[in-house]
């Protein structure tokens, strides 16, 4: 996988570049797969387990504005980069895995082999940078909609809304942002080299395709996970200014 | 290139809920099978499946929830310390792991390891026609190869998902005593024993069986209802996945709606 992942990176910065309209068919693809699930998780994620919960608390001590700046802390680091990892790797990731897995099991991989067409420079590398601009994307996309579900959950305790805008905008800092969105884009470099393996080295009849979209769902979200909280460690041990509350 | 072939942008909500819908039939065909007692002359299979999910799966879910509880012990720790209270990171953690994030990792995990596995199992078993088989040697196939994965699974996961939450406990306890280092031990743990009580250990378990049962359903319809050809498999796991992971994220939305939704259950105030 990781000798995978070093021949992607090799042959998506060397020229030619033929994978261009494959990376718009593909970028297209997981937007249209994943947009839904995105909306409906993320929302469901944010209203119930930050916004009902911390809105519970908060009403206790009577600072339900303060919960702008728990959805800081919780969606905009924690929750939106988990919702979009998992979706992507659910939902886009087995997708891939399911076709790449088929094209071998149907022995196109080798046919375009025996055709000269190097299959990581045009199947792998627009699926990786693909997979790797959507995540960031629809990275932003989840905070959005988590943001929302805040807002929906601050109406449900009939709060108005300019205490949560007020301390979401106070605690917010640019470093939270590209943490997010750097971590997000790793996550779909992780996403794609080890779905596309799985897909490209499918093999064991009918069944094959289907454990191998199993397995890589498997790895997909260990791996991510695992990453997640290395980054989300050195994130904060680095940057001290991230644990001040304003 | 063929993936680009027709799918719009109105596909993924139509796939969902067609899914949602068929699996909902489906699902309680097989649970009534399991009620009325029919699974039980297949006990033996029963067993054999719940051991398979423990020997086969455990070992991952709780790696994967250990990793959770590692993640909410560190935010619970730093978020603590941002409020000038670092003493009080038993209480983000207790909330964030038993109440919210164990249910969902369970389901996330659980939906990929098990939910894909039993589509991959089931499905190949439709491709070789052995499904038929079954049915022609007389033993009904919804009953042996779904009802039974079911009972398994409600055999095998309370207790898998007990001990999970022990290692997220752990893992947090870990988190926030030796890698941050705020707090003292004895200091972390009255706050995090404070803001839990049995009670909530249920409705924590609640949540999970219920996700449990869905995802074995939903696995069981893909597998189950699997066609064409080698392809159609992998399709269908993907298809599956898919489904799931909405799911889950729903039912742990209404699961707090429900048990948390009026009263926050905190020791806080009267």
């Amino acid at each position: 996988m990781v000798l995978l992942a070093a021949r992607t990176l090799v042959s998506a910065v060397r020229p030619p570049y033929p994978y261009g309209e494959e990376l718009v068919s593909q970028f297209l693809f997981v937007l249209k797969l994943s947009w839904f699930p995105m909306t409906i998780s993320i929302f469901a994620l944010c209203f119930g387990a930050v916004g009902l919960q911390a809105s519970g608390i908060l009403e206790l001590f009577g600072a339900l504005d303060r919960l702008g700046g728990i959805f800081v802390v919780t969606a905009i680091r924690f929750i939106g980069p988990i919702v979009t990892a998992a979706i992507l790797a659910g939902v886009a990731g087995t997708a891939i895995t399911a076709d790449l897995g088929a094209r071998k099991i149907r022995e196109e991989l080798d046919a375009l082999q025996v055709l000269g067409v190097d299959p990581i420079k045009n199947l792998v590398v627009p699926r990786f940078l693909a997979l790797m601009v959507v995540t960031a994307l629809l990275n932003i996309y989840a905070i959005v909609f988590g943001l929302t579900a805040g807002i929906a959950a601050s109406i449900l305790y009939d709060e108005p809304l300019g205490g949560f805008f007020a301390t979401l905008f106070s605690n917010v800092l640019i470093t939270d942002l590209w943490g997010s969105v750097l971590l997000c884009t790793i996550f779909g470099g992780i996403i794609a080299v080890v779905c596309c393996y799985k897909g490209m080295t499918a093999s064991g009849g009918p069944a094959g395709v289907g454990r191998a979209v199993n397995q890589a769902v498997v790895i997909a979200y260990m791996g991510n996970f695992a990453f997640l909280n290395v980054f989300t460690s050195l994130l904060l041990a680095f940057n001290p200014e991230l644990q001040t509350i304003r | 290139m063929s993936v680009g072939r027709s799918i719009g942008w109105l596909d993924a909500p139509r796939v969902w809920l067609d899914g949602a819908g068929e699996v909902a039939r489906f699902g309680s065909n097989v649970a009534s099978q399991v009620f009325s007692g029919r699974v039980l002359r297949f006990f033996g299979e029963s067993v054999r499946q719940a051991g398979i999910l423990i020997f086969g799966s455990a070992l991952i879910i709780w790696a994967f929830v250990f990793i959770l509880g590692l993640q909410c012990g560190l935010i619970g720790a730093y978020f603590s310390r941002s409020i000038g209270a670092p003493g009080n990171a038993g209480l983000f953690s207790a909330f964030c792991d038993l109440r919210e994030g164990l249910p969902y990792a369970f389901g996330y995990i659980f939906s990929a390891k098990v939910g894909t596995g039993i589509v991959a199992e089931l499905g190949a078993m439709r491709i070789s026609d052995e499904i038929d088989a079954l049915e022609v040697m007389g033993i009904p196939p919804l009953t042996f190869l779904a009802a039974t994965r079911l009972l398994g699974a409600w055999i095998a996961i309370p207790f898998l998902y007990l001990v999970g939450i022990g290692i997220g406990y752990l893992a947090s306890w870990f988190a926030v005593v030796e890698q941050v280092g705020d707090v003292s031990s004895g200091g972390y743990l009255l706050i995090f024993w404070m803001y839990q009580n049995p009670l909530d250990v249920l409705f924590s378990l609640t949540k999970a069986m219920v996700m449990a049962t869905i995802i074995v359903s939903v696995g069981c319809y893909y597998g189950y209802t699997a066609s064409g050809g080698p392809v159609g498999v992998g399709t269908a796991t993907a298809k599956s996945m898919a489904v799931n992971i909405i799911l889950v994220n729903i039912i742990g939305m209404l699961g707090t709606l429900i048990f948390y939704g009026a009263n926050p259950r905190a020791p806080i105030g009267g």
